[in-house]
């Protein structure tokens, strides 16, 4: 069977903020139309990562391949052509409304005048109803809540028809519908669009239910990656980020809860499923 | 879609303010401390002495110092919008990073250096001072780029350095100068109206609009830049390119304003915020209509200084300080009230 | 990139229609200046200049002066704007055939303005004594009265030299010129007051210094051991009135000579303060404050 070439493949990539590291030695690859979630303690880098993937930053030795083209090789608007960055929420000192803000990702289509053509104005309002914002398109981008705005922000990257999407953090500060919602938003667009979607994420558990891969970043250093079933495992959150976990089972994923000290679940003893046994712990809606 | 700007909007608005503009520079040259009359200006000369004063008055008086005026006015307008951009700050204003005081220390060393050799019939206090401003503007951008990455804060770190470095310094020549020329230099420095050759008006015009058009070209990329050069670069904006292009041309065109006016305030702080709360800030409007804004809101802050206490002349800046100011304060006001600012 | 060279074409086409439309009159000058005896309406921006044009007999040929030009009381004409800010406007609508101006950056930029419009200039430095005889005369040839010009120069010399004899060379008496309160400032070296308190007998009291008229704090007041101190009053208010409080004011300066022996002298600014052909009553002002003795009678 020929292997699908990969869209993304990083080899032995390292970086340091001055002295820290960051990251050291890192090489995954992705395949295309796949949805890899990339998690990790604070710090080890997974902001990095994006920003290495999207030319915002210099590794300081390794490789990228976009497309199996060098990274270095494209310019910043072919670039822009593959890959398309949502990042933590930016509000702009000036009100621009959602429109305008959607159609600023096509800005290197537009015409000798400098004006959107109808192309442009068609492929953004698809990417508004795609995203369920179409009845915010006049509105200033201020006024519009965080779900909204983020949202708006994955509609403009949506509208910039690259292949490859890259979300830091898409759902911090999302109440829980829509955080939901967002999740749902991606993975139409992976699998009606065929998009490869890279989220950096805290929500270990989101990203168990949703995506197909994940790429586990140690603090130091060391990585795994892999499918979310097989990579996410209590002992390897324990070693990763540090913290005890209740483990549930949801499906062929699992669930983790993570417990402190003073956590109620803590003193409670609690028999951990294993593959064995047939009934759930938790009560599944119909 | 409604509410997005066209070029057809964009014809309609612009026409529309150059109209406004062509009326107002008609009255006010009609407004004086001498009253002329349309008549008399196409009248015979006197004829005692060969002279039509009325026509004198009307072509050499008044129209190049409305010409001026509009010209400054553009160009401190659409310098405004670009430094609000580029540093993605409210409050910025085209003096913010350091022309101001280094067209200050370049006037004043004209005078101190006595030197009088002109340019197209400039005085050296004029060449000087468009020398003094792009150097330091070229000294602002290069300590900020030292800093770290051409970012925001290390451009205006630079720039309030070297403003205050400089300040002192111009400080220190005054109190070391003959009270003449201090008195010359201060002058110059509160921004004057002088009417000047045409000549130099129809150079310092092409100048300027060569300036604005450039920057209206790259306005779709200052939008983006809105959004942080980050996201711009995301979107394929070459963050880069388009920094050192507005920089500079917005630093030009504010030398320009500089030697031929002195330091005119205000115009580039109100201007720019009064136009995006009218209309939005999509800059491919920001920057046509701002500069035709900025040069009737000059034109009108100029004919106030003429007359209000004649015949004594005010300096323009304190006219535009006076007017702008409380402008400024019902914008803000009017600001707060509404919920969003998307264009109508 | 098609756009951008677009842009650089038509900034250059603007640029060379402008030079050819407006180079050719870089240059130009006033060609048709009348000649000096038909000069019969003269714009005059400094008050000392206006007394020269009185003394010269031109007087009824003025028809525009500053705000400030008020000797002779004959003065009484349309005023053009004030001596640091003239009004270009209303020196146009005067129709003058020659506008005469001083020569410092402000009455300069107004001459160089007004010669391109294509009105005949007169620019005179009256910084000095010389600068003042100089000024007579170039404004005696540019109004054809040459003659009266020759005598007023003389008269006035006549009149300094009579004065400098009459005062004797022997013992200069120090001088502290006051021009302003607060800050305190004096009239130094390098002007024309300067000058005038020399021909009148006296010296000044502060040494060269870099300013015109610099700024001193006490320490200088009781450093130079002023033998008088002189401040000039502005306008015709009232002179005892000043005098006293003059008195009143330096007393504090209690060790310095003037002030012991009270020789503090209030006088009328007018002459004194312009340096123009009453000159010589401005100098014999001074003496009377140096050697009141020697004008008891």
């Amino acid at each position: 069977m020929v292997r699908q070439m990969s869209i993304i493949e990083a080899n032995k990539l390292s970086f340091a903020y001055r002295e820290a590291e960051a990251l050291r030695d890192l090489s995954f690859e992705v395949s295309r139309g796949s949805f890899l979630a990339i998690a990790g303690p604070n710090g080890a880098g997974k902001t990095t990562l994006l920003n290495l993937l999207c030319k915002t930053l210099k590794p300081k030795s390794g490789s990228i391949k976009i497309d199996a083209v060098p990274i270095e090789s494209y310019s910043t608007k072919a670039l822009a052509a593959k890959v398309a960055v949502v990042r933590q929420e930016v509000l702009p000192v000036f009100g621009f409304s959602v429109i305008e803000t959607v159609l600023m990702a096509r800005t290197s289509h537009y015409n000798q005048l400098g004006f959107e053509t109808e192309l442009d104005k068609k492929i953004a309002n698809e990417a508004l109803e795609a995203t369920d914002t179409a009845q915010f398109a006049l509105r200033a981008l201020g006024s519009l809540s965080g779900g909204e705005r983020q949202r708006v922000f994955i509609a403009r990257a949506i509208a910039q028809n690259a292949p490859i999407l890259l979300l830091d953090e898409p759902t911090s500060f999302l109440d829980l519908k829509h955080q939901v919602g967002i999740y749902d938003l991606l993975k139409t667009a992976q699998l009606e669009k065929g998009k490869t979607i890279l989220a950096v994420t805290h929500d270990i558990n989101l990203a168990a239910q949703y995506c197909d891969e994940i790429l586990l970043l140690g603090a130091d250093g060391n990585y795994h990656i892999g499918e979310t079933k097989d990579v996410l495992s209590p002992e390897q959150i324990k070693k990763v980020f540090g913290v005890k976990t209740f483990v549930g089972r949801l499906g062929q994923e699992k669930i983790f809860i993570p417990l402190g000290k003073f956590a109620k679940g803590s003193r409670l003893t609690v028999v951990e499923p294993d593959s064995n046994k047939q009934k759930n712990l938790w009560h599944m809606p119909p | 879609m409604e509410g997005l700007l066209t070029p057809k909007k964009l014809i309609i608005r612009f026409v529309s303010a150059l109209i406004i503009l062509a009326a107002v520079m008609f009255i006010c040259s009609f407004v004086g401390t001498e009253s002329i009359s349309l008549k008399r200006i196409f009248g015979p000369a006197d004829l005692q002495t060969a002279v039509n004063p009325d026509y004198e008055i009307f072509v050499h008086v008044r129209l190049p110092r409305i010409i001026l005026a509009a010209i400054v006015g553009a160009a401190l307008a659409c310098s405004g919008v670009v430094f609000q951009a580029l540093l993605r700050n409210p409050l910025a204003d085209p003096y913010i990073l350091g022309i101001s005081s280094g067209a200050g220390l370049g006037a004043i060393i004209a005078v101190l250096s006595g030197l009088s050799w002109t340019l197209l019939g400039r005085s050296p206090i004029a060449v000087f001072a468009f020398a003094g401003a792009l150097g330091t503007v070229w000294l602002v951008w290069f300590i900020g780029s030292l800093a770290q990455k051409p970012g925001t804060i290390g451009l205006l770190l630079a720039g309030v350095v070297v403003n205050a470095f400089f300040s002192a310094l111009i400080m220190f020549l005054i109190s070391v100068a003959k009270s003449q020329q201090v008195h010359a230099t201060i002058f110059w420095l509160m921004g004057n109206m002088a009417e000047e050759d045409f000549l130099v008006l129809w150079l310092g015009a092409g100048c300027v609009t060569a300036g604005i058009l450039t920057l209206f070209y790259i306005s779709p990329q200052l939008n983006a830049l809105c959004f942080g050069g980050d996201d711009a670069r995301s979107m394929g904006v070459n963050v880069a390119a388009t920094r050192t292009i507005a920089f500079a041309v917005a630093a030009f065109i504010t030398a320009v304003a500089v030697s031929l006016s002195g330091l005119i305030g205000f115009v580039g702080l109100v201007i720019p915020h009064g136009v995006r709360l009218a209309l939005g800030p999509d800059h491919r409007q920001l920057l046509p209509i701002g500069a035709v804004v900025g040069a009737i809101f000059l034109i009108i802050a100029d004919t106030l200084a003429r007359v209000v206490v004649a015949p004594a002349q005010l300096p323009v800046g304190v006219v535009t300080a006076i007017v702008g100011g409380p402008i400024f304060l019902i914008l803000l006001i009017k600001h707060c009230r509404k919920v969003g600012w998307s264009g109508k | 990139m098609n756009k951008w060279w677009w842009l650089l074409l038509i900034i250059l086409c603007w640029s060379a229609a402008g030079f050819a439309i407006f180079g050719a009159r870089q240059n130009q000058t006033c060609t048709d200046a009348p000649p000096p005896t038909q000069v019969t309406r003269i714009v005059s921006m400094a008050p000392n200049l206006t007394e020269i044009l009185f003394m010269l007999g031109k007087g009824e040929k003025i028809v525009g002066v500053t705000t400030d030009s008020d000797y002779p009381a004959a003065a009484k004409i349309p005023k053009v704007g004030t001596f640091w800010q003239p009004n270009i406007e209303a020196v146009i609508s005067a129709k003058p055939n020659l506008v005469i101006t001083l020569g410092f950056e402000q009455q300069r930029n107004l001459a160089q303005r007004l010669k391109r419009i294509g009105y005949n200039c007169l620019t005179v430095n009256i910084e000095k004594v010389s600068g003042l005889f100089d000024a007579i005369e170039k404004i005696g040839a540019a109004t054809a009265t040459q003659s009266q010009a020759n005598l007023l120069v003389s008269h006035i010399k006549k009149k300094l030299d009579e004065l400098c004899a009459s005062v004797g060379r022997d013992h200069r008496i120090k001088v502290l010129y006051v021009v302003q309160r607060q800050p305190l400032r004096v009239a130094g070296r390098d002007t024309f007051i300067n000058e005038m308190i020399e021909l009148a007998g006296g010296e000044n009291a502060v040494g060269p210094t870099v300013h015109k008229y610099p700024p001193i704090g006490a320490e200088q007041v009781y450093a130079c051991r002023a033998d008088v101190i002189i401040e000039p009053t502005m306008g015709q208010k009232d002179l005892t009135a000043q005098q006293d409080s003059a008195l009143e004011y330096w007393s504090k300066f209690k060790n310095v000579p003037a002030v012991a022996n009270k020789r503090i002298y209030v006088i009328n600014g007018d002459t004194v303060s312009r340096l123009g052909p009453r000159l010589d009553r401005a100098v014999e002002a001074i003496a009377k404050c140096l050697r009141p003795e020697l004008f008891e009678n």
